[in-house]
């Protein structure tokens, strides 16, 4: 057993948690909220760094050796910490309570746990916690959020069996019961994940939920982790007939969620549809179980949580800014006065829907490579998906930023600087990356083959 | 400075001008207009004078074409890797040449033309990108690199038709060109992976061997003839032709220099570009030559019939682009490549004059007649005059109607698709609910500042 040099993970979520119990009380929760952000990320991004160094191998946390760091999740480690200090710089004041914030920090340590899970039943703990801030309505207590809970409860049940089960099968029962762990497990993160005919809550909850926790949520990806840990759960995900039927899913996601949106009109709903759509790209690239395939969908990881991230969080400024967006009667032409905003949002969306010259062409274009070597229907099907996706891209933004602007809106301030710079390290993230893809790919490239030799269809 | 980096030069020079003026204002900078008109006119003027410079080397060298390597690969995993490499031959480096011709003169038009207004520096932004992805279009060596400025080309044409952002009509047509491009792009992105899949191979030199013109084919069976049908149809998209035809006209919405850049100019002839590139894999495929065919020459009828019953001057010049866009693809069909070329290129400057010169038609108009010593009456000698007086009628209303594209594309492809949306809503968890809470009353602008 290797360990790493430093108690990286436990110190990151115990910052976290810090943060989490601090901020509540806080005079200044923000500033609390970002000190334990920032430490936390520091923490992650160290762990990463070592395990690069170490040839991607799999290190224990000295202080609790439960936790542990390998290639597949020491970047999403890294990346969900440095999304969550995104978030709760770009947060809207109204959305910046003691209790907010440390909600925010609750999820985003409950998510870094099922990261740096080094068992299943950890895994499941972090699972499990990530429902908590939503339980306890740590985000006020809107509407419409109990199904929500209910879904994201039903998950945690679903996988909590799953375990049980496959923790208490004798040798001879292994077929049968890993059959029915497997199919326990598909149902976790079919219900966790949103994928069809599941993916009800999900948009439901896009449109009357939080929508700055739900962006973390949604980009914990836990989903995808736990397909990706295949081997883990010693399920017999190597066969072909599992992985047709996880590309079917996919695939049925991305399309009917994209060609759903056509029917949209609300912002919010349109774009948990095509948040929905894109990240079940992710699923459809392990799914097709070659190098390039998993690379492709484990870059897309990073894609789909970067730029949703940028237009959730902007989608929520504008709310807060002007009334009558969540549900506009016609077009709101905000971009006469927030051109900035405008720009960035333009350009999350074009790289969530695979833009070249941004990093979600390159994920794609391996993801949908992939997708041909082995599932030829899935590499055509998927690039439809994508044409609608980028048709109801352009749906949103003209419903927000163009058209004339309405009487009520008389002034309304474009990007903040505390706005402005998270976003343009969102922006330059997807841009520089997709000029450079090669260092991106560097970081995935190891976790795709481990993916590729766990699912046992290596070429 | 050796041949092989001028190429290099010539397509990130646009490229990193919009980026570092792209940096610059989102980090909150703003640079006068006279700065940027000089910057753009200094940035054409270079790549002008090194296209020249690249011209003038390769006869001197007696040269059929230069390849460039970016390096060994954009990026690279398993077995499979992106080569990023650029071309110049005797089919584009002409294309090249008046591609940054036209664009300086367009961006030196539209200095005094769009002077104070408010998107003029969005304008020249666009305006950049466009020619770095034209210039990638133009000189890529494989497909994958071809449709990296096929799709910037693409986006920045919708931007542009969107660029009068305060009006509702620039905003819909905006829409619809943009669903109508990614519909035809989905053909040349299946085309592209479709190639990789079974010819591991999308670069001009796996495909063809040889050097343009004369390359001969090398890919064959019905996939290859597949493979040729879909860049047909990809070709047909940017070039707003046969079942795409309807895209050009709401592209007018955009302020005159871009149309005179996208629809007159450049973008337009990408499709026919496309075409002549792989021409040897299209006449490969009976069924590929004869859609060329077949959509050139119906496309050309339609779009001829259509432009003689329009009011206004830039709707009348889009549909005389789309009858000498189908003539071009009708003359690559039957094999006529050399006269496509001249064709395509005259057209092209052609047409970016005539666009320019719109805003001032009536002024033209009357300097002509008033240089004539008077009135010049119409002839009246079109070839409609030869056809019964019944079918002219007919085909007047076909032409009034625009050939009732719009009715046909909005009955058949969006209503229903629209209705197939709805009724996919039964999966959703659709209960009553309380409306979320809403920002207190009044909370609009100054007060709600985040």
């Amino acid at each position: 057993m290797q360990f790493l040099s430093f108690p990286y993970l436990t110190l990151g979520i115990g910052a976290l948690l810090v943060g989490a119990a601090v901020s509540i009380r806080a005079k200044s929760p923000r500033v609390v909220a970002i000190v334990a952000g920032l430490a936390a990320l520091a923490c992650f991004l160290l762990s990463s760094r070592e395990i690069g160094l170490a040839g991607h191998e799999r290190l224990f946390d000295p202080w609790l050796p439960w936790f542990d760091a390998d290639a597949l999740d020491g970047v999403p480690m890294a990346f969900f910490a440095a999304l969550t200090l995104l978030v709760i710089v770009l947060a809207p004041k109204r959305d910046a309570g003691g209790l907010a914030l440390s909600g925010i920090l609750l999820l985003s340590a409950a998510t870094q746990t099922a990261y740096s899970a080094a068992n299943l039943a950890m895994l499941a703990a972090g699972w499990w916690l990530t429902s908590l801030p939503f339980v306890l309505r740590m985000f006020g207590g809107l509407s419409g959020q109990k199904i929500s809970q209910g879904f994201l409860i039903a998950s945690s049940i679903s996988l909590t069996a799953a375990i049980a089960v496959l923790h208490h099968i004798e040798i001879e029962e292994i077929s049968h019961a890993s059959n029915l762990a497997f199919g326990l497990i598909i149902l976790a993160v079919a219900l966790r994940k949103g994928l069809f005919p599941l993916h009800g809550w999900m948009i439901r909850a896009f449109e009357h939920g939080p929508l700055l926790p739900l962006a973390l949520l949604f980009n914990g990806h836990l989903g995808a982790l736990l397909i990706a840990r295949s081997e883990t759960t010693a399920l017999t995900l190597s066969e072909k007939h599992v992985l047709d039927f996880l590309s079917i899913v996919a695939l049925a996601t991305a399309l009917i969620t994209s060609t759903r949106a056509f029917a949209e009109t609300k912002p919010r709903r349109m774009l948990g549809l095509l948040c929905l759509s894109q990240a079940s790209f992710i699923l459809a690239g392990i799914a097709t179980a070659s190098a390039e395939g998993i690379a492709g969908g484990l870059v897309h990881w990073l894609v789909v949580s970067a730029a949703s991230t940028g237009l959730i969080c902007i989608v929520r400024v504008l709310e807060v800014r002007v009334s009558g967006s969540a549900d506009p009667s016609s077009h709101l032409g905000l971009a006469t006065k927030a051109p900035r905003l405008a720009t960035f949002f333009l350009v999350c969306g074009l790289a969530l829907i695979g833009l070249p010259g941004t990093l979600g062409y390159c994920a794609e274009d391996l993801l949908f490579h992939g997708a041909l070597g082995n599932h030829p229907w899935l590499g055509i099907a998927l690039p439809v998906a994508t044409a609608f996706n980028a048709i109801n891209l352009l749906r949103i933004f003209s419903t927000l930023f163009l058209g004339v602007l309405p009487k009520h809106v008389i002034d309304i301030p474009d990007a903040l600087p505390r706005e402005r710079w998270p976003l343009a390290v969102i922006a330059v993230f997807l841009v520089v990356g997709g000029i450079f893809p090669s260092q991106v790919l560097h970081w995935r490239e190891a976790a795709a083959h481990q993916i590729e030799s766990a699912l046992g269809i290596g070429h | 400075m050796s041949l092989e980096s001028l190429p290099v030069i010539l397509v990130a020079t646009p490229g990193i001008t919009f980026l570092a003026l792209s940096v610059v204002w989102l980090l909150g900078g703003h640079l006068p207009e006279r700065v940027v008109s000089r910057l753009t006119k200094g940035v054409y003027a270079f790549l002008t004078l090194v296209a020249a410079v690249i011209f003038w080397r390769m006869w001197q060298e007696d040269l059929h074409a230069v390849r460039v390597s970016l390096g060994a690969h954009w990026f690279k995993v398993s077995h499979y890797e992106f080569p990023l490499t650029i071309l110049l031959d005797r089919l584009s480096l002409p294309i090249v040449t008046v591609t940054v011709i036209l664009a300086g003169i367009v961006g030196s038009f539209s200095v005094s033309y769009l002077h104070r207004d408010p998107g003029f520096y969005r304008f020249f932004l666009l305006l950049h990108l466009f020619t770095f992805g034209a210039l990638l279009v133009f000189m890529a060596d494989s497909l994958d690199v071809l449709i990296a400025g096929w799709e910037i080309v693409g986006i920045t044409s919708v931007l542009l038709i969107s660029f009068f952002q305060y009006r509702p009509d620039p905003v819909r047509n905006a829409l619809r060109v943009f669903a109508t491009y990614r519909v035809a792009d989905l053909f040349m992105l299946v085309a592209v992976f479709l190639a990789h899949h079974w010819f591991n191979t999308t670069s001009w030199n796996g495909m063809f061997t040889g050097e343009w013109p004369g390359h001969v084919n090398n890919l064959v069976g019905s996939e290859a003839a597949i493979v040729a049908v879909l860049l047909v149809f990809a070709a047909s998209g940017k070039s707003a032709q046969g079942p795409f035809c309807g895209w050009l006209v709401r592209a007018m919405e955009g302020p005159t220099p871009s149309s005179a850049v996208f629809y007159g100019a450049i973008s337009v002839h990408a499709g026919a570009y496309l075409l002549l590139r792989v021409e040897p894999l299209i006449h490969y495929s009976a069924v590929a030559t004869g859609l060329v065919i077949f959509i050139g020459l119906t496309t050309a009828f339609l779009g001829t019939l259509v432009h003689r019953t329009c009011a206004d001057a830039k709707t009348s010049l889009a549909y005389a682009s789309q009858t000498q866009l189908g003539l071009i693809f009708a003359e690559i069909g039957f094999g006529w490549t050399t006269f496509a070329i001249i064709h395509l290129i005259s057209h092209a400057v052609l047409r970016t004059l005539q666009f320019l010169r719109s805003p001032s038609m009536l002024r033209d108009y009357n300097r002509v007649h008033a240089a004539a010593g008077g009135r010049i009456d119409p002839t009246g000698e079109h070839y409609e005059s030869l056809l019964p007086k019944k079918i002219q009628l007919w085909l007047y209303r076909i032409a009034l109607g625009r050939g009732f594209y719009d009715a046909i594309v909005d009955r058949f492809i969006v209503v229903p698709a629209v209705a197939f949306a709805r009724f996919l809503g039964v999966f959703d968890l659709r209960m009553a609910v309380k409306s979320a809470p809403l920002p207190p009353a009044g909370e609009t602008a100054r007060s709600s500042v985040s």
